[in-house]
């Protein structure tokens, strides 16, 4: 992630706005120590290197990345406010990339002080350290779009001029008109073979000078003599080559090949937008402590190994580390998927990109940008996104010595008619060159994956490795991982106990009152359960304290002060001070916690028990019995305990499974799987089934984790629904049946028209009537994939239903 | 039917002209976000 910088320009005397490196009190330190002109430029540009319009003299254009939007009229809001600051000269935001552009002057006013009047109207605004690969992604994506539409527009004006040709009867057209319309053509043509036609001739001409062959070359060889001899044709229609042309043919050709290149890039495109929202997770800078021992700010990159910083509850980690000082929890959900967070004391490591939840700590930094597994991991984002599927090449394979094959051919056809007519010997070549279709081949499995993609995107699954769509057609065995996948990483109240029956509202509130103060999915469950059922609130807290792994204790009084303050305990049996035949950690088997009620001798009295179950996924069961009925083997292999994970398999219905494995346990079960000749696709929630991921032919990730499991997984899937992994086996499956249908249609269209087209037997008009449909039946045919076969899940049950063990609570 | 003499070839004038109006618009991004032009229109005052 290292950055090109631009030298930075020079302080002017007497600048009105110094730049601080000190720790300023609130959150806007960061902003202030982007006042420093030597980070200009790693989020922005001086404006004078714009061109055109966009020159603003002297001014700074700075690309920021919005927090807290949520609509388009937030970006209307966040104009405003931008445009009110004296010194901004123009700011553009987008609601759809929660980006803003703001242009302004150095000499009126400085990040710090835009950002600060963002704040003000409820935003935070962060620097887009990405900003040059975007904007090189943007030029890039017009010039596309560009080209695209300059043939498309051509091409349907080219048709016009073509349509009376197709339909007069000999004689209704004059020589004169049917001149005009082929000049019209041709000087319509101009554009597309000048400009929409640039990137086909540029990489043929790069071909042949490394003497290979590939798919552009017979593409821009036929584009060129088409051009050539319909111009000859155009302009000497006396000539050699007679007077027919082929403008219509070459127009809606070119169209065709950049609508398929175009909606290529778009979905890379969307792949990089992942990537952006994670590159920007490391915060721009941090407290770094100096030899005298006072801290102050630093850019990120000014770090190096060995120097101590000190992390503040609610930032993220910039660098790898080891904790030196503090104690506290630290969410890695990012990083390894799991989303319970994790406990950090002196000695233990932390990882940049996560965040620190508690309190501060001093964290020794001992690996950084490159190094950090964070960089790792975006990195393989990155390469993930341009890969190429095996099936397209395959049919780049197959294409290789096929259009070998043509161009000899065409050779071949023209050398043996030549001597009996010269005129029709070209004529045959080309209707070789053109009937051949290329196009057709190498739009095959690219136009079929693409349109598979698009309609799984749209229906909330991402995916990340279009080859995939392929290996998960094949796919007979479904593995699942527990927590996070079938069970989402919350937890839910299954049941109140309290010892006094009709006090369970009570018991609720005050073990909720005390929770909140708590990160621990247990205490989130508890808040969440008591706002459900309106009892929040109804209780202060005092003295709270927090027992890591065990539970808080707390004096407890009601809201409105009346009546007596209790001394609290929530937590583990033990931690209530409760004998338990299970003891152990905060959830023993039966996933319960206590409230005890602690007397002023010491002596401990339970109230209550709280049940908390994991709470299962949307339409678990279901997917399960779907994937069943599809004839596919279901698996569960999870880390947690045996009788945590045998209940739940049986409420989803899944009758294999293994309890506690570690990731190599749950490889190697893959490993058997797959040793048995299955074809395994696994469903993980991030990056701890890494390497399980990575080992199956296909798999999916869940969650929240998101970004970062994106890495691993072949798809990715935001939301909740395990249907999903049905409906996109589906969807895989239909996609490799109009790929092959696809291939299978345009092999046998050149068996069929390339030895008419040598034999003479093909009139080039036919021979590009050929080629645009046997284009348009592939295109349709992947087209119908956009819709994806809402196949309708069996219904089952998606609730725990398996009892809770009674024996703790008697 | 001599008015086509003169017909066809403003038309190809046009599509050029139309042309040029397009690479403005690309190149002005008017393709870049199609919604929030139209979402201004609900913004207050």
């Amino acid at each position: 992630m290292s950055k090109i910088l631009a030298p930075a320009p020079d302080m002017r005397p007497g600048d009105p706005y110094p730049a601080k490196g000190a720790d300023a009190p609130d959150g806007s330190a960061d902003e202030v120590l982007l006042d420093d002109p030597q980070e200009w430029p790693s989020f922005g540009r001086e404006c004078s290197v714009l061109e055109g319009r966009d020159r603003y003299p002297g001014a700074w254009e700075s690309n920021v990345v919005i927090e807290g939007m949520h609509c388009a009229a937030c970006a209307l809001t966040i104009e405003e406010a931008l445009c009110r600051v004296p010194g901004v000269q123009r700011a553009d935001v987008s609601a759809a990339t929660q980006r803003a552009r703001v242009v302004w002057q150095p000499d009126h006013t400085r990040p710090s002080v835009w950002m600060q009047a963002l704040r003000q109207a409820g935003y935070r605004a962060l620097p887009a350290l990405d900003a040059q690969a975007r904007d090189q992604r943007q030029r890039e994506h017009r010039q596309a779009l560009w080209r695209w539409l300059v043939a498309g527009f051509c091409m349907m004006q080219v048709m016009m001029y073509a349509w009376p040709a197709y339909v007069a009867a000999p004689g209704d057209l004059s020589m004169e008109m049917e001149r005009l319309l082929r000049w019209a053509s041709w000087v319509i043509s101009l554009p597309v073979v000048l400009f929409a036609c640039g990137p086909f001739f540029s990489s043929a001409l790069r071909d042949i000078r490394l003497r290979r062959i590939s798919m552009d070359l017979p593409v821009a060889l036929g584009m060129f003599i088409t051009f050539v001899v319909s111009s000859i044709g155009t302009f000497d229609p006396e000539g050699v080559f007679g007077h027919e042309v082929y403008f219509d043919s070459l127009t809606m050709f070119v169209f065709f090949l950049l609508t398929g290149r175009w909606l290529e890039t778009r979905l890379r495109d969307r792949t990089a937008g992942a990537l952006e929202a994670v590159l920007n997770r490391l915060p721009p800078s941090v407290l770094r402590r100096t030899d005298g021992g006072d801290f102050e700010r630093v850019a990120v990159r000014r770090l190096q190994v060995g120097d101590v910083v000190r992390v503040l509850p609610g930032e993220a980690f910039a660098a790898d580390g080891q904790v030196t000082e503090g104690r506290t929890l630290a969410d890695e959900a990012l990083l390894t998927g799991e989303s319970t967070p994790v406990q950090r004391g002196p000695g233990s490591k932390v990882v940049a990109g996560s965040f620190n939840l508690q309190s501060p700590v001093l964290v020794q930094v001992e690996g950084l940008g490159e190094d950090t597994r964070f960089a790792q991991i975006v990195a393989l984002m990155e390469s993930a996104a341009t890969q190429k599927p095996r099936l397209a090449q395959l049919a780049d394979r197959i294409a290789r010595p096929f259009l070998v094959l043509v161009l000899l051919a065409a050779a071949l056809a023209a050398a043996w008619w030549w001597p009996t007519d010269p005129a029709h010997a070209l004529m045959v070549a080309v209707a070789v060159l053109i009937v051949t279709c290329p196009c057709a081949l190498s739009l095959a499995t690219p136009v079929a994956m693409l349109s598979a993609a698009g309609a799984l995107a749209r229906s909330g699954v991402l995916v990340r490795n279009l080859q995939a769509l392929e290996s998960l057609s094949q796919v007979d065995t479904v593995v699942f991982d527990k927590t996070g996948t079938l069970t989402r990483d919350s937890m839910t109240v299954q049941a109140i106990e309290p010892t006094q029956v009709g006090q369970e509202m009570q018991v609720l509130g005050m073990a909720a009152a005390m929770a909140a103060q708590s990160l621990h999915p247990v205490s989130r469950a508890l808040v969440q359960a008591a706002q459900q059922r309106g009892v929040a609130g109804q209780w202060v807290v005092r003295d709270l304290q927090e027992l890591p792994g065990l539970g808080l204790q707390a004096l407890v009084q009601q809201a409105d002060g009346t009546g007596p303050a209790w001394l609290l305990r929530l937590g583990s049996a033990r931690h209530a001070g409760l004998t338990s035949p299970e003891g152990g950690g905060l959830l023993d088997g039966s996933g319960s916690v206590w409230l005890a009620l602690i007397d002023d001798a010491g002596q401990s009295h339970e109230w209550a028990r709280f049940v908390l179950a994991e709470d299962l996924r949307a339409h678990s069961s279901a997917a399960v019995a779907g994937l069943r009925q599809a004839g596919m083997g279901v698996y569960l292999l999870s880390g947690d305990r045996a009788d945590a994970v045998a209940r739940l398999a049986a409420s989803v219905g899944i009758t294999e499974w293994r309890a506690e494995c570690a990731p190599a346990d749950k490889l190697a079960a893959m490993r058997a799987l797959q040793a048995q000749g299955r074809r395994v696709a696994m469903v993980g929630d991030g990056l701890n089934d890494g390497p399980v991921l990575a080992a199956a032919h296909a798999s999916f990730a869940f969650g929240r984790a998101v970004p970062l499991a994106q890495a691993r997984a072949d798809f990715v899937v935001p939301g909740d629904d395990l249907g999903q992994v049905v409906r996109t086996i589906a969807l895989a499956q239909q996609a490799v049946k109009v790929v092959r249908q696809n291939l299978w249609w345009a092999a046998a269209y050149n068996a069929a028209s390339v030895p008419l087209a040598i034999a003479g037997y093909m009139p080039a008009w036919l021979a590009g009537l050929g080629m645009a449909l046997s284009s348009l039946l592939v295109i349709l045919n992947a087209a119908r994939l956009s819709v994806i076969p809402s196949a309708p899940l069996p219904q089952a049950s998606d609730h725990v239903s398996a009892p809770r063990g009674q024996a703790a609570s008697a | 039917m001599d008015i086509l003499y003169l017909l066809i070839p403003l038309s190809v004038v046009l599509v050029l002209l139309i042309l040029l109006g397009l690479w403005w618009a690309v190149h002005r991004g008017q393709f870049e976000n199609v919604e929030q032009e139209g979402e201004r229109i609900l913004r207050d005052g």
